[in-house]
């Protein structure tokens, strides 16, 4: 594969049938291994006992929400965990279960993943709002994006819905001609589907940078499907959660009346954002 | 792009940037702030004391370093890399008196260790330094210095800096509060010192570390309680301006 700058890659290509492959040798047992990890791999979505209940009263199944807001990656889930979900208005509505090889523990599809373990929950108001927020702080694997996208959007009404994706990503993947003297760290950068009429908080994201993972799969079904989405993504040099990164999101939401951000306490953000800090010797 | 020419520090880019040197300057804003004064009789560093593990030895997490009797350093940046200049900046100065008899000016030595970096950053197969410095004392004329290095290997004078995060925020503080007046005294120097630290450390005193060395006096580390006593002392200044402003304005 040749990138935008003219390094060839070799990568994996369904296109090219490799000469060694025969299919003729695969026995049921294969089929039955093959058959076995898909399963594993299945994304499944739980709702609680009232939301369920909820969506079968509706004629078409669906959720009816006005506002979705999906936040991946630790600063983004970090963000929405201290200015928004405050555990006396906001209350875990539902999760989305799966397995890959780096996310082993999310598989539960009878109990929702326990308090700060990777997993993505998803959160509604106490009094019912139309709100939902789902937070994703586990890996989803490029084969069960799609999956992951479908069945979380299958439960959810089209009409009236808008989307704001909060994504993490490092700065060290953000290109542009003049590297250091651009902008201050971290900064958003924004995408949006041809859908989407209100007001972006953020520059746009320019070429040649893209967007990969869970962010992009949202997106592209929201654009698909034509259902208004905005993705604010946010560029940081720190890997672990940071109070700093995490405030760099509220232009995302400021003007966004369907959720109010919440200033949070000194030490709530203190206690999210101590697990690193103490044990990095590398920096004095 | 700078995709081809970060590989390796002696490869200049198309437009004259050594990248290694200018990614380098970025590990020294992941340190904690260091401020330097350069008072009248008086130099001062202060920083930001990085929070200790538990079963960490604090003793043994130190930002400022003595170089010999009459200078000392603080740095900004990679441990390790401050810990290998540090050393090999003491053994000079004990080699200086030992030779020529005389202890090392302050700008010998700052002159030293950035030879010793820019060194690093023409040679193949090496890394820059990833750190900042600022080298205060007194020469034998009783001179007092403060030295700025970085990771490039230049170094200038000043009469106060910043170095590490937020050095930015604390410079322009300094910018415009460092003035005759407000070095006038050894005390001065030294509230303006925590003044600036002040403007970039969470939770006040409590994290902030300070040395002076007064002429012809070793370095002095600042205990806890002096520090406090003198944040007590700044927020009660401050109180008392934000009163008269709002007597002027009432009247």
């Amino acid at each position: 594969m040749a990138t935008f700058f003219g390094e060839v890659l070799s990568v994996y290509s369904r296109a090219v049938e490799e000469e060694d492959r025969e299919d003729e040798d695969e026995n049921e047992e294969d089929v039955e291994i093959r058959r076995e990890l898909e399963e594993k791999r299945t994304v499944h979505l739980k709702w609680c006992p009232e939301v369920s209940q909820a969506i079968e009263a509706c004629s078409d199944k669906k959720l009816f929400c006005s506002h979705l807001i999906i936040a991946a990656g630790t600063n983004a889930a970090g963000f929405v965990s201290t200015f928004i979900l405050n555990p006396a208005r906001w209350h875990p509505v539902g999760w989305l279960a799966l397995w890959n090889e780096r996310n082993r523990g999310s598989g539960l599809k009878n109990s929702p993943p326990a308090p700060g373990k990777p997993g993505c929950v998803i959160y509604q108001q106490k009094e019912g709002g139309s709100v939902l927020i789902c937070q994703c702080t586990c890996y989803v694997a490029e084969d069960q994006l799609f999956q992951w996208t479908e069945k979380l959007f299958a439960g959810l009404q089209k009409r009236g819905l808008t989307v704001t994706v909060l994504s993490d990503a490092p700065i060290a993947e953000y290109k542009t001609a003049d590297y250091l003297h651009g902008r201050d760290v971290p900064f958003l950068c924004a995408l949006k589907t041809s859908a989407y009429k209100e007001v972006v908080n953020s520059p746009f994201l320019e070429q040649p940078n893209i967007v990969t993972g869970l962010p992009a799969a949202v997106l592209c079904h929201c654009q698909v499907h034509g259902i208004p989405a905005v993705l604010y993504q946010n560029y940081s040099d720190v890997i672990s959660a940071d109070s700093i990164t995490m405030e760099a999101y509220k232009p995302a939401l400021t003007l966004t009346k369907s959720v109010k951000l919440e200033p949070p306490s000194t030490a709530f953000l203190q206690k999210f954002t101590r697990g690193g800090d103490v044990h990095d010797n590398l920096y004095t | 792009m700078s995709a081809r020419y970060d590989r390796a520090i002696t490869v200049f880019s198309p437009d004259g940037h050594l990248f290694q040197v200018e990614y380098a300057q970025e590990a020294v804003k992941k340190g904690s702030t260091a401020v330097g004064i350069r008072g009248k009789d008086i130099v001062v560093l202060g920083v930001e004391k990085k929070s200790v593990a538990k079963l960490q030895e604090e003793r043994t997490v130190r930002k400022i370093c003595v170089l010999d009797e009459h200078v000392c350093m603080a740095f900004a940046g990679l441990t390790a890399d401050a810990r290998i200049v540090i050393n090999r900046a003491r053994v000079e100065c004990q080699s200086h008196r030992l030779t020529v008899e005389d202890p090392v000016t302050v700008e010998y030595i700052t002159r030293y260790i950035a030879t010793l970096k820019q060194r690093y950053t023409q040679s193949n197969g090496r890394r820059p330094f990833g750190i900042s410095a600022l080298i205060v004392g007194f020469d034998y004329d009783g001179t007092p210095r403060l030295y700025q290095t970085d990771p490039s290997g230049t170094y200038h004078a000043w009469k106060a800096n910043a170095i590490g995060r937020s050095a930015k925020t604390v410079r322009e503080f300094l910018e415009k509060n460092y003035t005759e007046e407000a070095i006038a005294g050894d005390n001065e120097a030294i509230k303006l010192a925590i003044k600036a630290l002040l403007e970039v450390v969470q939770s006040g005193g409590k994290n902030i570390e300070l040395a002076i060395i007064r002429r012809n006096q070793p370095l002095k580390i600042l205990e806890a309680s002096e520090i406090e006593t003198l944040v007590a002392e700044i927020e009660k200044e401050k109180e008392e301006e934000a009163e008269k402003k709002k007597q002027k304005k009432s009247s």
